[in-house]
């Protein structure tokens, strides 16, 4: 269908205003880290200092370290827990199993704050005192359905006879299950890590509930920031957040591509 | 060849999923050395009797005897039986060569006739080459299996068995993926590597013709009981009911009647026949095979009738013909003259090519168990 030269301007303009603000709000941000002047009204001059001195500042490196280590933490045991739940759940075969995958997906859909604050008053209710622990623990739970995910449709792709050509061929069932069951599934795996380990560094409400000021991750420094005013350091840390977040979607949006295509 | 010790004995065997029977009470034996077919419609219990044989199901009630030793509840990585699986299951994460050495590796040394672990890595390389040549797949060894057309990854499935050097190779539809053409040689190379390779090959199939060409036993079945067992020529020429008449290549099945041994009426005429020990006027299926039909003068056949169309078919033209009985019965003829539509024509059968069969007492399923003749 041709369209006249008026709708074609019409349905460029309309294009540009929908990605402006969408992200005019976040290059405003990212220009702001690179301003000379601490002021947020007027532009004085290109310069990296804010950056430098994220990298010098010990509460700032100390809320990296735990936002990373609680990332590392909970992607490895969400990794583990959701594949082998996964294949259990692929394995039972019954219409139970089909309740149980889909009611393992909830959380996903589950509002954040729901989520957090339902974790808190059970570590509350179990008096364990929040802190790192508590934080990971919960992070482990909202990633896990993120790595069952991506590992569920790689089940059910593959040749139901791979089990049992392995079996056929000599294994014990344990020894089929890592030398061939998750060499093969090992694609959605690796989808579900990168998943898992990208919500749990963009995580804000859930770990604002489940840890407490003493065990501080970034996205919790740069809440706290904002009741004393923002320093352009803030801008420099949402920004490497930012960038950070966008390269990990890129290579998972490239690794489903790939996949699909394979 | 053909070893006479039974290498393997099924006995009684049923299994039923949930509320439906698959398989009642089958009884079959597989002697060393023998290519056996199930031969079967889909979903007539044939795989999964294989499954059964591969450990892979348990059979509900019966027994499964492994030169004479119960195997049920043994685990199939404790069988000596491999099997190439319909669709290949190949190992994507591995390459050719792994993929065929995979059971190999899984064996200690001294299972592979060798002390040290390097003389291990040697001897694997050594059968995996071997194994690659017999498939004609030499220089494959380090390609991905996703680069494989479907008959070379058929090839390697196969290899990936057989490499394990089992008593008993399983083989379930493994050409139903494959063009005729392609199917048509690889039915040749399986049997010539079985006759080689001297293994025991148990094989599944829906296609008569497949069936025909390579089994030295082919055991018929349908609504999960074995119909009749024999050598192809046997299950050709005599079928034992109108199921395995039906299946086994195209078959003209009448109503007719027995007047007494080697004399059968149908279509109102009395024929010549060669089968007796019927009882006196019993109702019986006729069975005559398109080809064994000749075309005549209308006024020499012993039954005649009028050409209601014709096909090509490559070999020969495949004719329907209306009989002038009262009940009009159409005929299927094949011949390599052709006869023009509209033509009235003249049938002759000789008596040898008439097959008398009991009726079935059933609309599906022959109730009988057949078991095994002694004379196949």
């Amino acid at each position: 269908m041709r369209n006249s030269r008026g709708v074609r301007t019409f349905r460029t303009v309309w294009m540009a205003l929908v990605l402006i603000f969408l992200y005019a709000p976040i290059l405003v941000m990212i220009a702001l880290s690179f301003n000379a002047s601490v002021s947020r009204s007027q532009w004085t001059g290109f310069t990296l200092d804010w950056y430098v001195k994220v990298f010098h500042d010990p509460s700032i490196l100390g809320a990296l370290r735990t936002t990373v280590e609680v990332a590392v933490i909970a992607t490895v045991v969400s990794t583990v827990i959701g594949t082998l739940g996964a294949i259990g759940m692929h394995a039972m075969n019954t219409n139970m199993a089909n309740v149980l995958i889909n009611v393992s997906y909830l959380p996903m859909t589950t509002p954040d704050i729901v989520t957090g604050v339902s974790l808190m008053l059970m570590f509350l209710f179990a008096k364990v005192p929040l802190g790192k622990w508590t934080m990971i623990m919960a992070h482990i739970a909202f990633d896990i359905p993120y790595v069952l995910f991506s590992v569920m449709p790689k089940l059910r792709q593959m040749n139901p006879n791979l089990y049992e050509a392995a079996l056929d061929l000599g294994c014990h069932p344990l020894k089929a299950l890592y030398k061939v069951i998750i060499p093969e599934i090992m694609p959605g795996i690796f989808t579900g890590t990168l998943l898992a380990f990208t919500m749990s560094l963009d995580d804000f409400v859930i770990s604002y509930f489940t840890s407490s000021d003493m065990y501080p991750n970034l996205s919790r420094i740069v809440y706290s920031s904002t009741k004393l005013g923002v320093k352009p350091t803030m801008y420099a840390v949402s920004t490497m957040m930012f960038v950070s977040i966008l390269l990990l979607l890129v290579l998972i949006n490239r690794r489903t591509k790939l996949e699909d295509m394979g | 060849m053909i070893d006479e010790t039974r290498l393997i004995e099924i006995k009684g065997v049923s299994k039923s999923f949930g509320d439906t029977q698959v398989l009642h009470d089958v009884d079959l034996y597989i002697r060393k050395c023998e290519f056996v077919t199930l031969l079967g419609p889909s979903g007539c219990g044939k795989t999964t009797l294989l499954r059964i044989l591969g450990g892979f199901e348990m059979p509900t009630s019966g027994e499964v005897l492994f030169e004479g030793k119960d195997m049920t509840g043994i685990p199939p990585y404790k069988r000596r039986i491999n099997t190439v699986f319909q669709k290949y299951a190949l190992f994507n994460h591995l390459n050719v060569f792994d993929n065929i050495a995979f059971g190999l590796n899984l064996k200690t040394p001294e299972q592979l006739g060798v002390k040290t672990k390097k003389e291990k890595k040697a001897e694997i390389e050594r059968r995996v080459t071997r194994m690659l040549k017999l498939v004609k797949m030499e220089g494959y060894e380090k390609r991905s299996t996703n680069a494989l057309s479907g008959g070379q990854q058929q090839r390697i499935a196969i290899a990936r068995a057989l490499v394990n050097e089992p008593e008993v190779l399983l083989l379930d539809e493994p050409l139903g993926a494959l063009d005729l053409k392609l199917r048509k040689e690889m039915q040749l190379e399986l049997k010539a590597m079985q006759q080689q390779l001297g293994i025991t090959f148990i094989y599944v199939t829906h296609d008569q013709e497949e069936a025909l060409t390579m089994s030295d036993t082919i055991a018929v079945m349908n609504g999960g009981r074995i119909q009749q067992i024999g050598d192809p020529k046997r299950i050709y020429d005599e079928p034992k009911n109108a199921f395995v008449a039906d299946f086994i290549g195209e078959s003209n099945i009448i109503d007719g009647v027995m007047l007494q041994d080697e004399l059968v009426e149908f279509c109102g005429v009395e024929f010549q026949c060669v089968d007796e020990g019927f009882g006196a006027r019993e109702p019986v299926d006729v069975v005559i095979r398109p080809e064994d039909i000749m075309i005549v003068g209308e006024d020499v056949g012993m039954l005649t009738g009028v050409v209601e169309s014709v096909i090509f078919k490559g070999v020969h033209y495949e004719m329907m013909i209306r009989g002038n009985d009262p009940d009009g019965i159409r005929w299927k003829v094949h011949s390599t003259t052709m006869q023009p539509v509209g033509t009235r024509v003249g049938m002759t059968i000789v008596p040898y090519n008439i097959h008398i069969m009991h009726k079935a007492r059933t609309a599906d399923a022959e109730p009988v168990a057949e078991s095994r003749n002694k004379e196949a």
